[in-house]
């Protein structure tokens, strides 16, 4: 009992640490310049209002334009950094988990250690690559840093997710005739169906959350996503802390409404293969 | 660092798992590997487009288009805050990778920087010998005999006060000394006029450090002599002194308690343009003007003034903290970038920034020009709110450092500011915080 009231008391703690912050920039949008300065601090906005969100929606200033801008990029390096990283991860994956092949093992380990690397180690040769390349400041510059970083995890849960599939359905398709890529798209993505959506939604999450790799790869508008922009904004008089707070509720948003409505899959995904 | 964007936090890097190159990747990174890593641009300053990276609003665009039409460079500004721009310059640098053709260069990195080698040398290109007579800030930025910037605005650290809460607690509202300082704000803490009558903030931040730096010179001392060895060891020192009244300040409750987590720029400046205290010791130029005496953003309009900073016997200097513009090594158009630059910092195009020749000229939240003959000509036309004050301690403004900030900075100015935080909030006391920063101060020092 006395345990259970401590988890209580942590679990709680954890949340007042985690989510005051995340209210207070809430509490900040809805408030006009004057009440977010206002003394005695108001807790909770006395005269709620959507201005905020509004001009930054609507408005023709440079920093709605801004931030609408970095909103559209964030979406596209996202979303594109989970679609290849999703078709990379599931054929290798498969290939790791169902065929045996010389080397597979090393090579598959070799995939997984890089997920320990720190990310530093490797941001400087990135960078030089990109440069080589041509690829700095450029939607697929981006994209490919990020596919190669999600794709060990992600290859990583979908092995765990394939193997913890029955072979019989598999050897059924080959004894039928089917090849290796027939038996993967008809029989085993249907039944990895759940994985792969964990999987693209814990790679989506990850990329959303970027901010060195853009920070450093990027170098104006035209690829910067909103955490990057979010943050040069900050600390300027010129813009309002209401305007910023409201940038950073939106930014929270998107990954906060797709964590909350697939945390089934995204912890089934985490847990995938750990109990047989 | 500027006042608005001053590094205030250590950005927690992201946290990107970044595979290691497989051997696609492989092959590119030795192709990459094989490339030149020679410095060099293109001499070319015409028909040209230069990148300028700066954390700062873009000059007007009619302005920038003027500049085209007179060189034949265009411009294309990239505003970004300055701890992300400094990530951004030293992985450029690194990396041997072209970023921009002329960017930041802060006074505290200018050790650094001068020692790395990652600038060219402005002296290269412009006649800086010249400039030095109108620019008394210029000193700031030069390293081994080297100007590595050139500062494109004045900034440097100022005492504000408002005179209306001085005038209703009767306190002498022009102390020269920091004693009769000190006893003005006891005056007006005992007064009730505000409950805590003076800012210092306390957060462990750059500007906990820049803080004492100017409360050590109005003590009559330095923070380091010119091989980098610590002056403030002896409790007789003005470092020692100043790190003493500081936190005798917040113990006595002089200070805001809240200010052990305010960071100065908008932390600090906040409560002062609120009313909520009556003095900021070490504020930045250009404030008054700029922010206490706009409507939008202040409580204390036309009440805030400059003083000449107190010191032991009389005003003491006012240290410099501007930031410059110089060109990075792996620029793609260096002498079409220094161009851009003699014109970004010349005297006459400062007052246009700041507005003296209408609103369309200006750049947005431009401090003051760097060239005394601007700032005089502004106080002349009455443009410069505080311009008397601010033009005569700009010509006394001297660097922080006499022999530029060295190069392990950054890491002494860590030790600093940890130090007298812990110090704050009673964690150590003054002698044990004087000791560190001094034990670190000759631990890098023997180690560069």
């Amino acid at each position: 009992m006395k345990s259970r009231r401590l988890q209580a008391v942590g679990v709680l703690l954890i949340l007042v640490w985690s989510l005051v912050p995340i209210y207070w920039a809430l509490r900040t949008s809805f408030q006009t310049e004057a009440d977010a300065r206002a003394t005695p601090v108001q807790y909770v906005p006395h005269h709620p209002t959507l201005d905020n969100y509004r001009a930054l929606l609507t408005g023709d200033g440079e920093v709605p334009g801004q931030i609408r801008q970095a909103a559209l990029n964030i979406v596209i390096e996202c979303s594109a950094a989970t679609v290849v990283t999703v078709v990379l991860a599931t054929l290798a994956a498969y290939a790791f988990a169902r065929m045996s092949f010389h080397g597979s093992k090393i090579l598959f380990y070799s995939v997984l250690a890089t997920m320990a690397l720190p990310a530093y180690a490797t941001l400087i040769p990135l960078y030089r690559i990109m440069s080589t390349f041509g690829l700095v400041n450029t939607y697929s510059g981006l994209v490919l840093v990020y596919v190669s970083g999600f794709v060990p995890l992600a290859t990583w849960v979908l092995h765990n997710y394939f193997s913890s599939l029955p072979t019989s359905l598999e050897e059924a398709g080959l004894v039928d005739g089917a090849h290796r890529l027939q038996v993967l798209w008809h029989i085993m993505l249907p039944l990895a169906r759940p994985g792969i959506i964990s999987t693209a939604i814990i790679t989506f999450l990850f990329a959303w959350a970027q901010f060195l790799f853009p920070l450093v790869l990027s170098s104006d508008l035209s690829t910067q996503p909103l955490t990057v922009v979010i943050a040069s904004l900050q600390g300027r008089h010129v813009v309002p802390t209401t305007l910023l707070s409201a940038a950073g509720m939106l930014a929270i948003a998107v990954p906060a409404a797709i964590a909350l409505a697939f945390s089934r899959y995204i912890v089934n995904g985490l847990l995938a293969g750990s109990v047989k | 660092m500027t006042s608005s964007t001053r590094p205030t936090r250590r950005r927690s890097w992201a946290r990107l798992r970044t595979a290691q190159l497989a051997v696609g990747l492989t092959a590119l990174a030795t192709v990459a590997a094989c490339g030149s890593d020679d410095p060099g641009g293109s001499d070319k300053t015409t028909d040209v487009t230069i990148t300028v990276a700066l954390n700062s609003e873009p000059p007007p665009q009619a302005s920038l288009d003027a500049f085209e039409r007179e060189t034949g460079i265009t411009v294309k500004w990239v505003n970004i805050d300055w701890d992300s721009l400094q990530t951004k310059i030293s992985a450029a640098a690194t990396a041997n990778t072209y970023f921009a053709d002329a960017t930041d260069v802060d006074w505290s990195r200018v050790g650094q920087l001068g020692r790395l080698g990652w600038f060219y040398p402005m002296d290269d290109y412009l006649d800086t010998d010249a400039m030095a007579a109108d620019m008394p800030q210029l000193a700031s930025f030069t390293s081994d005999g080297h100007v590595v910037g050139i500062p494109y605005d004045a900034s440097f650290m100022v005492t504000t006060i408002n005179s209306d809460l001085y005038k209703k607690a009767g306190a002498d509202a022009n102390p020269a000394t920091m004693q009769a300082y000190t006893d003005g704000l006891k005056k007006i803490k005992d007064a009730g006029v505000v409950k805590y009558p003076l800012n210092i903030p306390f957060a462990a931040a750059e500007g906990l450090s820049t803080y004492w730096y100017e409360a050590t010179e109005a003590f009559g001392g330095t923070i380091l002599d010119e091989s980098g060895a610590p002056q403030f060891t002896s409790p007789d020192s003005a470092g020692y002194r100043a790190a003493q009244w500081m936190i005798d300040a917040m113990t006595s409750g002089l200070v805001p308690p809240g200010n052990i987590n305010v960071a100065d720029s908008q932390g600090q400046q906040t409560l002062m343009a609120k009313g909520q205290v009556a003095s900021t010791f070490s504020d930045y130029s250009g404030t008054v003007g700029s922010l206490y005496n706009i409507p939008e953003s202040s409580t204390v309009v036309d009440q805030v003034t400059y003083l000449a900073t107190p010191g032991t016997d009389g005003p003491a200097a006012n240290l410099s903290n501007p930031d410059g513009i110089g060109i990075p090594k792996q620029a793609k158009y260096p002498d079409a970038a220094a161009k851009f630059i003699e014109w970004f910092t010349d005297a006459k195009q400062q007052v246009d920034f700041a507005g003296v020749n209408g609103p369309e000229k200006a750049l947005p939240a431009y401090a003051m020009p760097s060239h005394l003959s601007a700032v005089e000509e502004m106080t002349a036309k009455g443009d410069l709110v505080g311009g008397e004050v601010l033009a005569a301690m700009l010509k006394t403004s001297k660097p922080v450092f006499e022999g530029g900030a060295p190069a392990w900075y950054p890491k002494f100015s860590n030790a600093v500011y940890t130090n007298l935080h812990a110090a704050a909030t009673g964690e150590m006391s003054v002698a044990d915080a004087i000791a560190a920063i001094a034990d670190t101060a000759d631990q890098l020092a023997n180690e560069s």
